[in-house]
């Protein structure tokens, strides 16, 4: 028998619960069909609150903006609104959808590269704007009408520091005059504060960041702007394992493997990114080590309140964070190319974003009987060779069978939705509500028909 | 006992047994190797002279200047070592970060190049780091520089084996288990070999801080992960301590044991406790590496502790006279001299203050007041803080000395609040 190199996925107990539940998952399946996405809007609330706690018990005034991008799910979006928290949007269709789901303009911020009609409509509403570039404040500013007060963010880029990862978004601090001169000369826009984003979890890179986004802080202030928000984004990371140590353990063997050892033939896995499926540290820890870190020998909270900001953060990934998972059925199992496969009645491009390969193993619902000795591959059901859920050898933890369902934990992050396609003429699968109430689950369809796979 | 030299004086350090009705863990034998007790106050004395001293004839002769990556301790040895001999020594570091090190250094002659970056203790395998800058230098002008290399030179680890952990295992037998910081890793590792040659079964555990965190001299919990520079299977445990949990156990060193070592050693005192505690129990033989002393760390325990320095003495906090903004205008209206003190940090000074305010930070301002009210009687003084609570202090304690001092209500918030101007810089 080769070495087996399992990658336990960390699971909510919400999750644990559904998952050994097989009645509970089986009724979704007959109601709404498979493969099925189901959301944990009450895991959201839960993430929701823990980030909350960390900022109060700093001390630090703030505002929490759900990134709809990373699930289209109308549930998720309205759980945020419900629980006080603003929402981040980066098209008209998103904020069309948040304004639905009852946030008020001034509890909404548009990010991310924005057409003409999208700066007219968050003109006219008076949405906060992050603005990328010179381009959109020049837009915004004739968008907004005179003596309207369009609140405004600057993204930033282009810091000096080496420690921060460079980006393609932003405007660069080397035109951060110029993009403040547009703001006060347009007379229906607002200065509100100056913003960043970095995908990194480094407290380091992001103090850095905060401290070079202080001198457009000071230069807003000579030009007699009234700046009172620092917005440091998303970035905090999902915590995918309990362990790490399995996944160092994998990424050993992998490096070390023969070609087509653990990967299909004639895909190559790379290095995988512990910071990504080893990651086992929440995001709240990620957040406070932020807040706890020093710029003058000072933490960063204190420095913050001292500067008068409300910090403002973006989490999208922190906030959906094991708050879904994705059920598809096995068809059946299967021997070719001299290797075991288990296919699936799923794509690999709806449950995997960009086509990245997922490092966790997914669960057998119900799952009886001891661990498959031998790895397998998932496949999918395109006519497409690339079609393999997993390009990776999987090593499940109990036999599968055809008519068993398999369960892919903590994919409510860009995993439903962001690469999704219907081809094949297979949609791409529903996405439903569970809610644990008492001690069974609820499903409700989180979609309606006419816009389907959101 | 007589010395010729004060190099002759390093090592051979006591080893000191802790009272066990102050450490608490029953059974156990504590010992503290007090690596404090060097004549320049630190392990790193060992390791400087180490690392100098088959070569400092050459270093001489060749008119030679010594280079070293070091934030503190290292090159203060190295420094007093250098100007000994007459050779020119210079330290390179990411940052100072304790004043009375940073202090220490510039009264010894040091040049110290400062380069701001993450981490207290360099990283020999990150690019653009003091390493780079250090092999630059030597490649330019080769044969003008001798690089001790404190990271990778294996005389710090053999200074360790031959004399720390030899002196150990003469003094307190074989040893079932050796805590100690993590820095270069050179004392742990040197003595935990000499010892485990001895006693096969002697555990080590390395003491980081917690991540996030920072105690001067070692590396935090996520630089050590992230590092490559340590062998993880040398250790029998990393042990992540807090800053807070340092500073407790060096303070209860202090006054239960009459220790006076820093926070470093607080942080191995209490890992090695924690250990022993959680542990099987029995008798049980532990060393704790006391690496330097307590007093170059004033300024980290003020900071981190203000309550120990009478900081939470606020009996007169109501007592101070508070002004409110308009009152303010029209004194300056009135052509009254009115100096506005801002205790915020420089950065949130400089991105948005009271047009015409002074920066004096608070623990700054404090140190400054202790030794007098640096005001005119003529001018009148008006502090400010964020929201007015903590100027309040300053401006109390500066009324009581005659200094017509006040409060601004509600601090720099409400100022900009009312729509009042702030001025960056």
């Amino acid at each position: 028998m080769s070495p087996r190199y399992p990658l336990p996925a960390a699971r909510h107990p919400i999750a644990e619960r559904l998952l050994a539940d097989g009645d509970a998952v089986r009724e979704a399946i007959e109601r709404f069909g498979s493969p099925l996405h189901l959301v944990f809007p009450q895991v959201m609330a839960e993430n929701a609150a823990g980030l909350a706690a960390v900022l109060e018990r700093h001390g630090v005034p703030y505002n929490i903006f759900y990134a709809h991008k990373v699930n289209a799910s109308h549930t998720l979006l309205g759980r945020a609104a419900a629980a006080g928290l603003g929402a981040d949007v980066t098209s008209e269709a998103e904020l069309s959808r948040a304004l639905a789901a009852g946030f008020p303009p001034d509890r909404i911020e548009a990010t991310g590269p924005k057409s003409r009609a999208f700066i007219e409509r968050i003109a006219a509403l008076g949405v906060t704007a992050n603005a990328d570039d010179l381009w959109e404040l020049d837009r915004l500013a004739a968008a907004a009408r005179a003596g309207s007060t369009v609140p405004v963010l600057l993204r930033l880029s282009g810091f000096a520091s080496p420690v921060v990862p460079p980006s393609r978004f932003g405007i660069d601090l080397a035109d951060a005059d110029a993009a403040l001169e547009a703001v006060r000369r347009a007379p229906g826009l607002d200065l509100r504060g100056v913003a960043f984003h970095l995908d990194t979890a480094d407290p380091a890179a992001r103090v850095d960041a905060l401290t070079e986004s202080m001198a457009v802080v000071a230069a807003a202030h000579r030009k007699g702007l009234r700046p009172s928000v620092i917005d440091i984004g998303g970035g905090f990371r999902q915590r995918f394992v309990e362990d790490p140590e399995p996944f160092q353990r994998y990424a050993r063997a992998l490096a070390a493997a023969a070609p087509g050892e653990l990967a299909w033939p004639g895909h190559d896995l790379g290095v995988p990114a512990a910071h990504k499926y080893g990651n086992h540290r929440p995001a709240t820890e990620v957040l406070e080590r932020f807040l706890t870190a020093e710029i003058e020998r000072r933490p960063v909270a204190e420095v913050l309140r001292e500067c008068l900001l409300t910090l403002w953060i973006e989490p999208g990934k922190a906030l959906v964070d094991h708050a879904g998972i994705t059920v598809a059925e096995v068809l059946y199992r299967k021997r070719a190319a001299g290797r075991d496969l288990v296919v699936l009645d799923l794509s690999r491009n709806q449950i995997t974003p960009a086509d990245q390969e997922v490092l966790l193993d997914p669960v057998l619902v119900d799952g009886r009987g001891d661990p498959l000795e031998e790895g397998v591959f998932l496949a999918g059901r395109l006519c497409l060779e690339s079609d393999l859920v997993s390009r990776r050898k999987v090593f499940l933890d109990a036999e599968p069978a055809s008519g068993d369902v398999l369960a892919f934990v903590n994919t409510a992050a860009y995993q439903m939705d962001l690469s999704a396609s219907a081809a094949g003429g297979h949609p791409p699968p529903r996405k439903i509500a569970a809610i644990l109430d008492g001690d069974r689950f609820t499903f409700a369809a989180d979609t309606s028909d006419d816009d389907h796979g959101s | 006992m007589r010395y010729d030299s004060v190099l002759d004086m390093i090592g051979d350090t006591p080893l000191l047994r802790l009272d066990p009705a102050g450490h608490g863990v029953p059974e156990a034998e504590i010992f503290l190797k007090l690596e404090s007790a060097n004549p320049f106050g630190s392990v790193k004395d060992r390791v400087a002279w180490a690392l100098l001293r088959d070569h400092i004839d050459g270093i001489v002769a060749d008119e030679q200047v010594v280079l070293e990556a070091s934030s503190g301790n290292t090159a203060k040895a190295l420094q007093i070592i250098a100007s000994m001999h007459g050779v020119g020594f210079r330290a390179f570091t990411n940052r100072v970060r304790v004043r009375e090190v940073r202090e220490m250094l510039s009264l010894l002659g040091a040049d110290v190049t400062e380069m701001p970056g993450l981490s207290e203790c360099p990283d020999p395998t990150a690019p653009n780091d003091v390493f780079g800058v250090i092999g630059d230098l030597m490649e330019r002008e080769p044969g003008r520089y001798h690089h001790t290399s404190q990271y990778t030179n294996e005389d710090n680890l053999r200074a360790h084996y031959e004399e720390t952990g030899r002196e150990i295992y003469r003094d307190a037998g074989p040893v079932d288990l050796l805590v100690g910081g993590l820095g270069t890793t050179g004392s742990t590792r040197g003595a935990a070999t000499y010892l485990r040659e001895r006693n096969p079964d002697t555990a080590v555990v390395g003491v980081v801080a917690a991540e996030g965190d920072f105690i001067p001299g070692i590396r935090s919990a996520a630089e050590m992960w992230e590092v490559g520079l340590f062998e993880p299977g040398f250790y029998d445990a990393i042990a992540a301590v807090d800053s807070a949990d340092a500073i407790t156990a060096s303070l209860e060193l202090a006054r239960r044991h009459g220790v006076l070592a820093g926070p470093t050693t607080g942080a191995a005192y209490a890992a090695a406790r924690e250990r022993l505690l959680s542990g099987p129990g029995g008798p049980v033989t532990a060393v704790v590496i006391a690496c330097d002393r307590m007093e170059p760390y004033l300024s980290y325990y003020r900071h981190r502790r203000p309550d120990l320095f009478g900081a939470a003495r606020s009996a007169t906090q109501d007592a101070a006279p508070s002004v409110a903004p308009e009152q303010m205008e029209a004194w300056s209206a009135a052509g009254e001299h009115v100096v506005v003190v801002d205790v915020r940090t420089a950065l949130a000074f400089q991105a948005g203050h009271i047009p015409g305010a002074i920066n004096l930070r608070d623990d700054l301002l404090e140190q400054v007041m202790e030794a007098g009210t640096p005001f005119s009687e003529a001018s009148r003084v008006v502090f400010v803080c964020p929201t007015g609570d903590r100027s309040a202090r300053f401006a109390a304690r500066a009324a009581a000395t005659g200094c017509r001092a006040y409060n601004l209500e509600g601090g720099v918030l409400s100022w900009r609040d009312s729509g009042r101007p702030l001025a960056g810089m």
